[in-house]
């Protein structure tokens, strides 16, 4: 049955297909190792000073000018990652206790205009990120509001809630009612029976969608660029803007590194589904 | 004797899909006594688990009343009445381990942790699972779940335990042994048992007395004979075990026997007690009732199913109408297809309703 031309041939285009998929981040490990300073396109040699030099810690000799300049951006950069934390922690927090909320409101209880309710909170997912940019800023100006960190916070929180509640939604449809209603029928009383079957049942769901909502926040260029303010702007911000004046080498080491945390929450995420839970 | 549970006039009502109404539960009146084992049977939609669910808390009655030892408990939410229930899907909390699933009602209690502890080992052992209670659900059999499930719900002690078709997903075997412990169990712990289920065997097994259910009502309640040898009504004989009716013609007293007929011409003797000629009744044999014999109803074999213990006949009237089935223990001569036998009974064994 098996025919070993077409085998080679399905082969063949995986490979061609995961090559497409990971080439480009394979090349920006690689270059994020080149010692040449000015053209990365041409390999000059293994270093370390990229990395080194995103903590301040680069024995490059330069003169003083440009060390300062150096240092100064790269306290900016450090300053974008901290405020991406900052951003995504609070979003995360906020999005997960909302989205879960939601999801178990939703499924567990009959309530006029619901089917609507449903439609309007996938709403935000499948607007185009610039709509929600604009649309976001005007309402900021309108209200008065100075664009800060909480801006960017609330901008994230809007559509990021939508996200979790999708994900907590499907492990809520699969969740057996008879498990709360065992829970009541044994005495305890609907917050016991939340905080001891309910959540417990559900959490897969919410890591997944927090650690969804982290990713997604850290990550967003488009509605962060509407909403921050010029002081404080997050990674992705920040290294859009460092690209527009010419990609320095540092921004591949930063991206070697984004990959590296990447692939470790999503490993996490992947571990949490997989623990068995019933 | 006054009973433990006493529900009187419950109703509730279901607005279907195309906007109509269903009445789920149309007037029910039932007591069950402080150390009965009562089951209530019927089809699906008859009603049965909404009552169940009606005692639990988890359905509100539109009408009627539950008393629990005198006291109205129709307004008080699940978790406040003293009752506990074994749920179809078992319903086990899959993150806890089998322990704390069956410690669960005493843990919420805030019940001393060496209490705990001893209630839970002793709730294991009732139901034959002593060890088990470091493992996780999902590494136990469908049976042992089912007793993790029933340990659950018992450590409590209730006066009164709901069983909603706890059996059903088990197989026959492992339902027939469940079905002699949860009798042996009930009888032990003293209390009493509510139990729903759509199988008659299981019913018939089981109950004290057995609650037949259709459409919202209360067909015939009775002990498992009551219902077996003397229903009420066609619904009732034809859902419980296997059934033969003849709506028959009396057409004449003899004595103690009336000689009836049916449309199609087959004549059986009936009790004469309380018939008169020129009545329409109909007579209800099971198919033990029945015998091989010399003389009798005349028919033609048309199926022989043998059953090791018993042989299973259908047999064709000569003179026409539905085919009789006949289970007999008589193996010595198996009649083979297409063979004419005679099928004799005892007039006494035949059990009549007036309607026709």
């Amino acid at each position: 049955m098996r025919n070993p031309l077409g085998w080679a041939a399905l082969t063949l285009f995986s490979l061609l297909f995961f090559a497409f998929i990971y080439a480009p981040l394979f090349v920006i490990v690689g270059y994020s190792f080149n010692a040449n300073p000015v053209n990365m396109m041409i390999w000059e040699g293994f270093t370390l000073d990229w990395y080194t030099g995103l903590f301040g810690l680069t024995e490059r000799s330069m003169d003083a000018n440009s060390r300062a300049a150096y240092i100064e951006s790269t306290d900016q950069m450090l300053a974008a990652l901290r405020n991406s934390l900052f951003v995504a922690v609070f979003t995360t927090t906020i999005a997960t206790v909302m989205g879960t909320a939601t999801a178990i409101a939703l499924a567990r209880f009959r309530f006029r205009g619901r089917r609507l309710y449903d439609g309007f909170l996938m709403l935000p997912m499948m607007m185009p990120d610039i709509v929600l940019g604009i649309g976001l800023l005007i309402f900021f100006v309108t209200l008065g509001m100075q664009l800060s960190l909480l801006t960017i916070i609330i901008g994230h929180c809007t559509f990021l809630t939508s996200y979790v509640f999708i994900i907590v939604q499907a492990r809520m449809a699969g969740l057996d009612p008879a498990l709360e209603e065992a829970s009541a029928d044994l005495g305890a009383s609907e917050w016991v029976t939340l905080r001891k079957v309910l959540l417990p049942q559900l959490a897969p769901g919410i890591m997944g969608g927090a650690l969804l909502a982290f990713v997604i926040s850290m990550d967003d260029l488009v509605i962060t660029y509407f909403v921050s303010g010029t002081g404080d702007t997050t990674l992705p911000v920040f290294i859009f803007g460092m690209i527009r004046r010419g990609v320095k080498p540092e921004i591949n080491a930063i991206a070697t590194l984004l990959i590296l945390a990447s692939v470790a929450i999503a490993a996490l995420g992947l571990w949490l589904r997989s623990r068995k839970t019933d | 004797m006054t009973a433990l549970l006493e529900i009187r006039g419950a109703r509730r009502e279901f607005v279907t899909p195309e906007g109509g109404r269903l009445a789920a539960l149309d007037g029910v009146d039932l007591d069950v006594g402080a150390n009965e084992f009562v089951t209530l049977l019927g089809p699906s939609g008859c009603g049965k688990t909404t009552l169940l669910r009606a005692v639990s808390g988890f359905e509100t009655l539109d009408g009627g009343t539950i008393r629990l030892d005198g006291a109205d408990i129709a307004a008080l939410p699940p978790f406040r009445r003293p009752v506990n229930t074994v749920f179809q899907s078992y319903a086990l909390f899959g993150h806890m381990t089998v322990a704390r699933n069956v410690g669960y009602a005493l843990e919420v209690q805030g019940v001393p942790r060496a209490t705990y502890e001893a209630e839970v080992a002793a709730a294991l052992e009732k139901v034959g699972l002593s060890g088990l209670g470091g493992r996780k659900p999902s590494q136990l059999s469908g049976g042992q779940r089912q007793r993790v499930a029933l340990a659950r719900a018992i450590i409590a002690k209730p006066r009164l335990l709901l069983l909603d078709e706890p059996l059903s997903a088990l197989d026959r075997n492992l339902r027939q042994q469940m079905q002699i412990e949860l009798k042996a169990l009930q009888h032990r712990l003293g209390i009493a048992f509510v139990f729903v289920t759509h199988d008659q065997e299981e019913a018939l097994t089981m109950s004290d007395r057995i609650v037949v259910m259709r459409a919202g009502r209360i067909e015939q309640i009775g002990t498992p004979r009551d219902i077996y040898r003397q229903p009420k009504n066609r619904f009732v004989a034809e859902f419980i075990g296997e059934t033969n009716l003849f709506p028959v013609l009396v057409e004449r007293i003899e004595g103690a026997t009336a000689l009836a007929r049916t449309d199609a011409g087959v004549v059986l003797a009936i009790p004469a007690e309380g018939r008169r000629a020129g009545e329409r009744v109909t007579a209800i044999l099971r198919p033990t009732d029945l015998a091989l014999a010399g003389e009798g109803i005349r028919g033609t074999v048309t199926r022989a199913v043998y059953l090791g213990a018993d042989l299973h006949l259908f047999v064709q009237p000569a003179a026409g109408g539905p085919e009789i089935s006949v289970t007999t223990r008589d193996v010595a001569s198996l009649p083979a297809t297409g063979e004419t036998v005679h099928l004799a009974h005892d007039p006494a064994r035949v059990h009549l309703l007036a309607e026709a």
